[in-house]
């Protein structure tokens, strides 16, 4: 059976996450969607069902934080999974203060979730204008940033290129990874918002090979001024910090073969011990002995790995591993990882 | 052995749920399209009676407080009473753009409730509202479920259960707290036990007169079905490889090892009913299979094979009152029934 995709729409108020949603439920697009918000005003809209969900936040297993989950986003996905109606796509709206965790989480904790919707990608809009005082005085708004796989970096008209050029260097600093697309108005073509596969590996990796090797191909995309006139300038850092959050990204790279055990022990006491503080984390592993590539993804304390189709004759076998997350330990990750070398 | 199947009846659509009415003597199926059929539950074939009740689908289905009936809530905010003698359809209640989660109809007759996310609606026998405003809880409830007597009215959430008196003035209800999200719930018959399934794959419970806990773990998933046995020995559980039965003669269940039956590895039970007279338990794997286990210990009999190829997960599982009617439902859109007779058959055939 194919698992639905979900899109998590969040952003901090004011970001234009409602502008985003109308588009997506007026445009002519053909596609059957499901739409949770928090207290959406209108009432049906055609081709789309809206169901409205106070959100509800569940902590499992006798409160261990790292397994938060959100209750009411499993009573209304377990609901719309009865049907037999085909939902193209589930749309999750979060409010402006939520923490994505949870919602992300939910999708790994629910057997019966996990088994028939899958996150598709999380989508964070942000506000070019405001977002570098919001990064400056919200955990919430740097965790949006941190969690996201597309960034809508919107009312770009309203900044200069030079302040753009800042808050792309402000949001790189805590996500190297997620693709940036500056917007007006959240203009931007749906297949660019939904349908991307982007919390998937597995997926990715069909789409862009190349996608782990860095983050030079991982350029912002324009949707509206093709002549702002920003730098493309990178950083080109393995570790980029900005002072106005402990978010950060790292990627940790080796042509060594790992030793399957020791990266298993090594990645579970990272989770037990510092799960509370790697936001997102994903990789492909080469495991001596196995043909097979190894991938992983996880949120804090919880984690998927799945053995993907075999490496090529003659391809050269990288493992790579990207963390997001709250004080990264760099020289701590890196030689962990290192240790796994098999 | 094949299968000790007397009919099988094919639709088109996934069956969410069985449900067989206080009587006994009919079964409701609501199914993913929003159809409901009732069946009667006897070894006739030319069941069942189709009804296109919800616009979207019926998300809970039970015995109705008036004997004979059932009680449907809908996605579509709608609450029916479904006659199964007439097929007549009553809309009781309506809540635009909502949700209507659970459903129960007392088992005294008296009272029917339902719930719309965290408020609880109370109708009494003319189907009036029972309190001024809804009963209200901290979460969204998981189930909700009138006390044996009806008097009481459960109402399961985020980290425990609150008892409502339907008979007092003040709608304050006492709180049985346990951290974590309490989903299904289940008395026993005397009123004496209340259980909780919940997200966790675990079992909580309480005896009523002291807050006495129970915590039954170690499940491999979601305990979707729970039943007692007969004068409720034991309450037999799905959500495990094997049908998990815990004993709660002499004493409870408090430091007792459960009583498991019908292992069958990479397997997982999905459905148990109980047989209403014999010390029997007939379960439903998810992959399609059904066996007959007796309480003893004996050797179950398997009366159904899992299906080949994809897997066809029991959804259902019902008896009728008599005992020897078992209707089962599944995933992929098939009611089955058994008879005693079909059973007794395959057997003898078997030999």
């Amino acid at each position: 059976m194919s698992q639905i995709p979900v899109t998590v729409l969040t952003g901090y108020l004011g970001a234009g996450k409602t502008t985003l949603l109308n588009r997506i439920l007026s445009e002519p697009h053909g596609k059957k969607y499901a739409v949770i918000v928090n207290e959406y005003g209108e009432e049906g809209i055609d081709g789309a069902l809206v169901v409205n969900s106070d959100e509800e936040i569940f902590e499992m297993n006798n409160g261990c934080i790292c397994c938060t989950v959100r209750g009411d986003l499993i009573r209304v996905i377990s609901g719309l999974l009865k049907r037999s109606t085909n939902f193209d796509g589930i749309l999750v709206e979060t409010t402006g203060l939520a923490d994505p965790a949870p919602v992300a989480q939910t999708f790994f904790a629910d057997e019966e979730i996990a088994a028939k919707a899958k996150i598709d990608s999380i989508v964070t809009v942000v506000d070019a204008k405001h977002l570098p005082l919001r990064l400056k005085d919200s955990r919430e708004a740097q965790e949006q940033i941190a969690f996201a796989d597309v960034i809508l970096l919107n009312k770009a008209d309203l900044v200069s290129a030079d302040e753009l050029a800042g808050v792309e260097r402000a949001i790189r600093g805590i996500n190297r990874f997620a693709k940036i697309v500056r917007t007006t108005k959240c203009d931007v073509p749906l297949e660019q918002v939904m349908g991307l596969g982007s919390f998937d590996l597995a997926e990715i990796l069909k789409r862009e090979p190349d996608f782990l090797k860095g983050e030079e191909h991982h350029d912002h995309d324009h949707v509206h001024d093709e002549h702002c006139g920003h730098d493309h300038h990178h950083d080109h850092h393995d570790h980029n910090h900005i002072s106005d959050s402990d978010i950060s990204s790292l990627s940790l790279t080796t042509d060594k073969a790992l030793d399957g055990v020791k990266f298993e022990t090594w990645m579970g006491d990272l989770r037990a011990n510092k799960g509370q503080d790697l936001l997102r984390y994903k990789g492909i592993m080469d495991i001596a002995g196995s043909e097979k590539r190894l991938v992983i993804q996880g949120v804090h304390m919880m984690m998927d790995a799945t053995e993907l189709a075999p490496w090529k004759a003659g391809e050269k076998r990288v493992s790579r591993l990207v963390f997001i997350g709250r004080q990264l330990d760099e020289q701590g990750l890196r030689d962990g990882f290192a240790l796994c070398a098999a | 052995m094949n299968s000790a199947l007397f009919h099988q009846w094919v639709f088109d659509a996934p069956v969410l749920s069985l449900c067989v009415n206080r009587r006994g003597d009919f079964v409701a199926a609501s199914f993913a399209d929003g159809s409901v059929r009732l069946f009667i539950a006897n070894d006739e074939k030319d069941n069942p009676h189709t009804l296109a009740l919800h616009d979207g689908i019926s998300l809970s289905l039970r015995p109705d407080a008036d004997d004979h009936a059932f009680l449907s809530g809908g996605d579509d905010g709608k609450v029916f009473i479904l006659n199964p003698l007439t097929h007549e359809t009553t809309l009781i209640a309506e809540h635009k753009n909502q949700w209507v989660d659970h459903v129960a109809g007392a088992v005294d007759g008296k009272h029917r409730a339902y719930n719309v996310g965290k408020k609880i609606y109370v109708l009494d026998e003319e189907g009036k509202a029972k309190f001024d405003a809804p009963l209200a809880v901290p979460s969204n409830a998981g189930d909700i479920a009138f006390s044996p007597n009806g008097k009481r009215l459960a109402v399961s959430h985020y980290n425990g259960v609150s008892l409502f008196w339907l008979n007092a003035k003040d709608a304050t209800p006492s709180v049985l707290a346990w951290k974590g999200s309490h989903l299904d719930m289940l008395w026993s018959a005397d009123g004496k036990i209340l259980m909780t399934s919940m997200q966790e794959n675990a079992l909580h419970g309480w005896q009523i007169s002291d807050s006495k806990e129970m915590r039954m773990q170690g499940y491999a998933a979601k305990i979707k079905s729970m039943a007692w046995t007969g004068r409720g020995k034991f309450l037999a559980t799905a959500g495990a490889d094997q049908i998990i039965c815990w004993p709660f003669s002499g004493g409870g269940p408090w430091g007792k090892p459960p009583v498991t039956l019908g292992g069958q590895d990479g397997r997982l039970v999905t459905q148990v009913a109980p047989h209403p007279k014999d010390d029997m338990i007939a379960a439903g794997y998810d992959d399609g299979m059904i066996v007959l286990a007796p309480l003893d210990g004996r050797m179950e009999i398997m009366i159904h094979p899992p299906a080949s190829g994809d897997k066809n997960t029991i959804t259902g599982l019902v008896w009728n009152a008599g005992g020897d009617c078992l209707f089962a439902a599944t995933e992929t859109g098939n009611v089955l029934l058994f008879t005693i007779d079909s059973v007794r058959k395959a057997l003898v055939h078997a030999k």
